[in-house]
């Protein structure tokens, strides 16, 4: 491999896998201290926090559009619904309090429950229906959160959400939700990978690569496509109801198209089917604006003198974030067409990229016979 | 409710629906030669509203402009829009799509997602977030009366221009060599290029060609509603993507008739009362009805082969259909079963839960027989169309027309 990204990650490859884990976890947990130390600005753990809810999200996306590989376009909205479940019954709107626990379930299962009435339409149609019908799955619910206003307050949105109370512990400050966030992180993730490699993970991988070869080995396509989307469903709920818990206040401009875009953007530049990829999509495009944009407007003009650039700093500051969504388009196609494996593919996808196809070799072969007879213009 | 309510509703909604199918072209066109949803064809219409609308502002058409001349600006603009939103056609198709075309669908239709977004941002950029307002000065403004409802001229106008439209679509397709090219692609695209058609040109040219309608259609749009704004593609293209699966993804008819069926249903929609609606879902029981104790039974005994058949066989099919909850449900669960009773109890399943589901909505909608949809839920109605339609007949009203890959 010439590719100068994969002898890298061969590279680093070859230490032991518990090592990078390690690191990564110890570097979540010591993150907010430097904070505590007085090392770094609150905003900073705002945005770890918020990180981490986009890691949920990005991991429980990875199950649908990564391991199954079905194009899930309204991930938000069971989002959206885990965060209303949340609001609803926690806020001073309809006056309820219910327990952290029993919420969470709720809107957990509430995300599954719509995550089954979207799947049964639509699993049984060509991959790239499903594409369409949870986008427009997604603009329904965005639209009746606007409209139903009995319920949601429309677009005014729920607030005054009350903190969680976990056992007598109340979750009010930005590094006991950042600390709560990364326990379900934990758990998630080896929740999923576990799943991955287990008998359903298997089946998911044989339907990415092959529905009629998998169908016929015994995989229930149906079926196990449900699996996967009640399951990432259920993840998008949770996500969303600690993200109530957080923001302390949810409208319908939280749970936008462009939201769907960015996760299954984060995917695809992680590494479709891979867990570690993911949570690197995540941290890499939920904080890397963030770093961009610090960088620009506060450190660098710090550091050299404030008039530092002040065109680039107007610019970050007013039109930032068009440019990147613009990014982000560009990041989708280019990583699509060049990298599809993504930044950290997973180990059977980097095995199938390395594997010599005996077929392409015929092709080869054939081609070069082909060369030798005058006949190089036929592409065989 | 009146006649003339009811008359003007009508003829928004085929104004709306021939907009619609104009983009909705751009979508089947493509799906029938790539098997793509190219997802940016919403943004390819926006820029092409865009581009002839601000021709039109930067020109300065104003009242006091003769009107030949301010048709001349409007041939102008309109040259301009197409041209520059052909080109993007192409240069789309070249860039983001050509690559991919031996990889999986889904790989490609992320591509296309891409783009969507880097184009809707790339529309904020150069134009800016706030709408584009179309210079009233250049929007007929008449109406005549029929029926006592009044119709705009501009609605008039609007549907005449897409039927010409079509009218040069089909002659394109059915009349050209170039057409000729498209049918052969869509069939087969090995075949095609094995019988020494240029695929890759002929592919071009369809992305060409679609993008050409979709800049009309946004042009029309901005006529009609007086403004455009960066997004507006994003709805219209889905929309017109549900009108293109509503009539059969693939079929140029179809993409025409799910268009207008979609418009009508979103005008209807929300001008009608529901007592009015109820009676729709009234007929369409009827049909679900039809279907499912007397079409459908008998479509399967003709399926069974000769040397099956006996009594016992053909009662079991029609129990399947006529007890469908029951029946239909042990028939599924059962350790072994029959292939075809498997199918129809399926198929019974599905045609109890229509049925169910329309007697339910029709009962609601007598209930609340006075009162009516606010315009807010449209777009919802629209996407409800879609996952109905999707659920229960994916191959759309006249039939899908594309090479199935395996």
């Amino acid at each position: 491999m010439a590719n100068p990204f994969s002898r890298v990650s061969n590279a680093l490859g070859t230490l032991p896998r518990w090592v990078y884990v390690g690191l990564a976890l110890a570097f979540a947990i010591v993150f907010p201290m430097l904070e505590y130390f007085g090392l770094m600005e609150t905003l900073w753990l705002r945005l770890g926090t918020r990180t981490l809810v986009y890691v949920l999200l990005a991991v429980g996306l990875n199950l649908v559009l990564g391991e199954t590989g079905l194009l899930h376009l309204g991930y938000v909205a069971f989002f959206a619904v885990g965060a209303y479940s949340t609001a609803i019954l926690s806020s001073p709107r309809f006056d309820l309090q219910w327990n952290f626990w029993a919420i969470l379930l709720v809107a957990t299962g509430m995300a599954m429950l719509f995550g089954f009435v979207v799947g049964v339409p639509s699993l049984r149609l060509r991959g790239d229906y499903l594409a369409i019908v949870t986008l427009a799955f997604g603009e329904i619910m965005r639209m009746t959160l606007n409209n139903w206003e009995v319920l949601t307050n429309g677009p005014g949105g729920i607030p005054g959400i009350y903190p969680p109370n976990i056992f007598g512990w109340v979750v009010d400050q930005p590094v006991e939700f950042y600390y709560l966030l990364l326990v379900f992180v934990v758990i998630i993730v080896a929740l999923v990978s576990n799943l991955k490699n287990s008998r359903i993970g298997r089946a998911w991988n044989a339907l990415r690569e092959d529905e009629i070869a998998a169908h016929h080995s015994g995989v229930r396509p149906t079926q196990a496509k449900m699996l996967a989307v009640i399951m990432s469903s259920g993840i998008a709920g949770l996500a969303g109801a600690i993200f109530a818990y957080y923001q302390q206040f949810i409208n319908p401009t939280y749970f936008l198209f462009m939201q769907s875009v960015i996760v299954v953007c984060m995917v695809v530049l992680g590494g479709m089917g891979s867990i570690p990829g993911a949570i690197l999509g995540a941290v890499a495009l939920d904080a890397t604006p963030e770093i961009i944009r610090q960088t620009f407007t506060t450190w660098l003009p710090r550091a050299v003198g404030s008039d530092f650039l002040p065109g680039v700093q107007a610019a970050l500051q007013t039109e930032f974030d068009r440019y990147r969504m613009l990014i982000f388009g560009l990041v989708i196609v280019l990583m699509v067409i060049f990298r599809p494996e993504g930044l950290l593919p997973n180990k059977l996808w980097r095995r199938e990229v390395r594997e010599e196809d005996p077929r392409e070799l015929e092709h080869t072969r054939q081609h070069l016979f082909d060369f030798e007879e005058g006949k190089q213009d036929l592409e065989v | 409710m009146t006649l003339e309510h009811i008359f003007g509703l009508t003829v928004s909604g085929l104004t709306v629906g021939m907009i619609y199918a104009l983009i909705a072209l751009g979508y089947t066109m493509v799906y029938g030669v790539l098997q793509l949803i190219n997802f940016a064809h919403g943004e390819v219409f926006t820029i092409g509203g865009y581009l002839a609308t601000s021709t039109l502002i930067w020109i300065g058409v104003d009242a006091t402009t003769p009107l030949s001349l301010k048709i001349a600006y409007f041939g102008l603009a309109l040259l301009l829009s197409i041209v520059f939103t052909a080109l993007l056609g192409f240069l789309i198709e070249r860039v983001a799509y050509r690559p991919l075309r031996q990889r999986s669908r889904i790989i490609a239709l992320l591509s296309a997602i891409g783009v969507s977004i880097f184009l809707q941002n790339g529309i904020v950029i150069v134009f800016g977030p706030r709408p584009i307002i179309m210079p009233t000065a250049v929007v007929p403004t008449g109406f005549i009366e029929v029926f006592g409802a009044r119709i705009r001229v501009l609605q008039i106008a609007i549907i005449l221009v897409s039927l010409v439209l079509m009218a040069a679509l089909t002659w394109i397709v059915k009349g050209t060599r170039m057409g000729k090219a498209m049918r052969a692609t869509s069939q087969d695209r090995e075949a095609a290029e094995m019988m020494g058609i240029e695929t890759n040109l002929t592919i071009s040219f369809t992305f060409v060609i679609g993008s050409a309608l979709a800049a009309i259609g946004g042009f029309l749009v901005a006529m009609y509603y007086g403004s455009l704004q960066f997004n507006t593609g994003f709805l219209y293209g889905l929309k017109a993507f549900t009108a293109a699966v509503l009539g059969g993804i693939g079929n140029i008819p179809g993409a025409v008739v799910g268009s207008l069926v979609l418009g009508l249903a979103e005008n209807w929609g929300v001008g009608l009362t529901l007592g009015i609606l109820a009676w729709l879902f009234v007929a369409g029981l009827v049909l679900g009805l039809y279907f499912q104790f007397v079409r459908a039974p008998q479509s399967r005994i003709d399926h069974i082969a000769e040397e099956f058949r006996t009594p016992a066989y053909e009662r079991a099919v029609r129990d399947v259909y006529r007890f469908a909850p029951v029946v239909a449900v042990k028939t599924l669960l059962a350790e072994r079963t029959d292939a075809l009773l498997y199918v129809s109890a399926q198929h019974a399943v599905r045609l109890t839960a229509a049925n169910v589901i329309l007697a339910g909505l029709a009962v609601l909608f007598f209930i609340n027989g006075d009162a009516q949809f606010a315009s807010k839920w449209q777009h919802v109605i629209s996407f409800a169309v879609l996952m109905a339609i999707l659920m229960f007949r994916p191959s759309g009203i006249l039939g899908e027309n594309i090479q199935e890959k395996v």
